[in-house]
């Protein structure tokens, strides 16, 4: 899938470029709002990633041209800036989601991935990852055919890890989908969670599938 | 009469030195107009008076005599001829007129002094009320007739008339006039000087207040003004400019400690990805050194941006343009919600975390996702801060009495307590009641500013008691209904 990613900051076209192309997309980096405007109109991309302050034509004008030029392909805005109102009016001109500097590489790849996700995941009944299978319906977790007993909130902490398995989740975007907890402090909180989780899913198996990734999240490894 | 460095621009008319002058100078002067001209009508109604008295005591002589002694022509003829010449001033004349206006006596140089056929005829148009009329030399007299019997019973009826000299009176009440007027003109004078003087005497402490005003910069905060030897009010006023003072110095010091903080703060994650990122470029390194420093230069840079994110969420906070997404909140259960997400990291600390059962559900307009970032930041304060066998207890209750529109939510631990002199800093920037600042403390220091700043913009408020090695209480107050 092709992303084009207009960013006039180098070092952050960089690292976005290397971070997407590793998870698998195919990357263009544009360098201000003109030359990103052609190539858009230029190249069937899936997903644009533009940032709001652009030398030549802003990040809103960019867009504004695009959806006049017909073009449909969804936009994630990065900005600097995070005022309500700055927010109101990507999403008035058409923008599909708004991430805010700094922010996590697994969060901009999580929401990368969810804009391209054309169809709503569909409701599975049983997730399996190597050896670990959960049974969503009957809320029953097995490992290696032995039952653990987790907490209802144990639960929902591994069935989030495993039905994004492979995909690096912050600490943020735990608490958010588990608890409900929409603020990024004490997300240490969420260490203790994972701790606890690990001790009934990974303590007792010599296989491991929560990886720690430092600095940035949890994941759930499957391909091993 | 420019007397105010700052009131270059104002016309002269417009300072308060010239109203109060003013002011001053018209009482005083509407003061001394009343007194003069009530001592001068006092004065001239006394003498009217006295003249009329006289008159009427020489007419009611002469009836007398005419009535009891008719025959006594000497007797008559010393009151109405000798009595008049022997007096020097107010001289008087009498002349007695029989029926057929004949005159029987009359006091010599009468009709020297007066035109006595104008007299005649002025007496006949006014009789019996006393009028005043010019002599032949300018004089004023007062002039009063009346009819007297002859005799006892009366043969006939004579006619009586009086003439008095009122020059001298006129003449006393003209200098009293001209006093009256020089003092006037005098105080007209003299007032506005006083009253001039009294009004920058007043104003003085006003200036003096000013110009420390003028003073007063960012730098020299501490200057204060002495209100010794002030009037009460004035002396009030410095002392509230003062207090301002006071606070704004207070104010000014929290900001340069708050601007040190956030240098310290922003300072030390850069300082540690840098000094890492350096000191690991120096030479080649394995693989697992390499992703160690990355490692933790993403962990530094994660604690910047959380710091950034704190700093810009109060910053945002205290603009008026911030708006609330208000909606219907079971507060119970979003404390339920908060309980559930500390509750392993409390079980972790051997510390009980529990919600106090509410008698009735707490339902309030409230941005819950602000309200949930409030309360887990002061849960994650008690945890951190309760030991191993405490208890922290969450409840909510709706305010009742004075405050029955109120939803309060409490926090209450078991821990550490905070000492009474750090309780009014706790809610500042970047306070730590540690002051070491050590991470292991944790937090950027900007929880409670965080939760109070939440509860401003819920129009709100936060409270906070502590016993040293009793526990803490945290009280959230804010109005059920966002409606203002």
């Amino acid at each position: 899938m092709r992303i084009l990613v207009i960013e006039d900051e180098s070092k952050t076209a960089k690292f976005l470029k290397k971070g997407l192309s590793e998870a698998g997309f195919v990357v263009d980096v544009a360098g201000d709002g003109l030359e990103g405007l052609y190539l858009a109109q230029e190249v069937d991309f899936e997903l644009l990633i533009l940032d709001v302050m652009l030398p030549g034509l802003d990040g809103w004008q960019v867009l504004t041209r695009l959806r006049q030029a017909g073009r449909r392909a969804p936009v994630l805005f990065l900005t600097a800036r995070d005022a309500v109102h700055e927010r109101v009016r990507g999403f008035e001109l058409g923008g599909d989601d708004y991430l805010v500097k700094p922010f996590a590489f697994s969060e901009l790849l999580a929401r990368v991935r969810s804009l391209l996700r054309r169809a709503p995941p569909r409701q599975q009944e049983t997730i399996r990852r190597a050896d670990l299978e959960i049974d969503l319906l009957r809320q029953r977790v097995t490992r290696a055919g032995q039952r653990l007993d987790l907490t209802a909130k144990e639960f929902l902490l591994l069935s989030f890890l495993a039905r994004r398995a492979g995909e690096v989740l912050s600490r943020t975007l735990i608490a958010e989908a588990v608890w409900d907890m929409n603020f990024d402090s004490d997300t240490n909180v969420v260490d203790v969670n994972v701790r606890r989780l690990r001790s009934k899913v990974d303590d007792p198996f010599p296989l491991k599938l929560i990886r720690t990734v430092r600095g940035a999240g949890y994941v759930l490894e499957c391909d091993q | 009469m420019s007397w105010n460095a700052t009131s270059d621009t104002a016309p002269w008319w417009r300072t308060l030195a010239f109203r109060l002058t003013a002011g001053y100078a018209l009482a005083g002067l509407c003061l001394v107009f009343l007194a003069t001209a009530s001592l001068y009508l006092v004065l001239r109604m006394e003498l009217e008076k006295s003249t009329d008295l006289f008159l009427a005591d020489k007419l009611h002589v002469v009836r007398t005599l005419l009535r009891e002694r008719p025959q006594d022509w000497d007797g008559l003829r010393e009151e109405i001829e000798l009595e008049s010449a022997a007096r020097r001033y107010q001289q008087f004349y009498i002349r007695l007129l029989d029926e057929r206006n004949t005159p029987i006596l009359t006091t010599p140089g009468m009709a020297e002094q007066l035109d006595l056929s104008l007299l005649a005829r002025q007496i006949q148009s006014r009789p019996d009320h006393p009028f005043s009329m010019k002599g032949r030399h300018g004089q004023s007299f007062w002039v009063t007739s009346a009819s007297a019997g002859v005799g006892s019973p009366s043969t006939r009826t004579d006619t009586i008339e009086i003439a008095i000299d009122v020059s001298q009176q006129e003449a006393l009440l003209a200098r009293y006039r001209r006093w009256f007027l020089a003092t006037f003109l005098g105080c007209f004078a003299i007032f506005p000087l006083i009253g001039y003087r009294v009004a920058r005497h007043g104003i003085r402490p006003v200036e003096e207040i000013a110009t420390t005003a003028q003073h007063i910069s960012s730098t020299n905060l501490h200057e204060r003004i002495l209100p010794e030897g002030y009037p009460f009010e004035l002396a009030s006023l410095a002392h509230t400019f003062n207090k301002m003072l006071d606070r704004l110095e207070e104010s000014f010091e929290r900001i340069s400690r708050f601007s040190a903080d956030i240098a310290h703060d922003l300072r030390t994650p850069v300082n540690n990805i840098r000094g890492e990122a350096e000191v690991a470029l120096v030479r080649a390194r394995t693989a697992d050194e390499y992703r160690e420093v990355l490692g933790s230069c993403l962990e530094e840079a994660v604690r910047l941006s959380d710091l950034i994110s704190d700093l810009l969420f109060l910053a945002r906070a205290e603009s008026p343009l911030t708006l609330l997404r208000r909606e219907r909140v079971n507060v119970a259960e979003l404390l339920d919600g908060v309980r559930d997400y500390y509750q392993a990291t409390a079980e972790d600390g051997g510390v009980s975390l529990t919600t106090a059962e509410g008698a009735e559900p707490v339902i309030a307009e409230l941005d819950r996702a602000l309200v949930q970032r409030a309360v887990g930041n002061l849960v994650s304060n008690a945890v951190a801060h309760t030991a191993s066998g405490g208890s922290i207890v969450l409840a909510t209750t709706l305010g009742t009495g004075a405050e029955a529109s109120t939803v309060r939510i409490e926090v209450s631990d078991t821990g550490e307590g905070i000492p009474p002199e750090a309780l009014p800093k706790v809610f500042d920037r970047f306070y730590r009641v540690d002051t070491s600042r050590s991470q292991a403390s944790g937090g950027t220091g900007l929880g409670l500013a965080i939760v109070q700043s939440i509860m401003l913009l819920h129009g709100g408020s936060v409270g906070i008691d502590s016993q040293v090695g009793q526990g803490t209480r945290v009280t959230l107050r804010m109005p059920v209904s966002g409606s203002r």
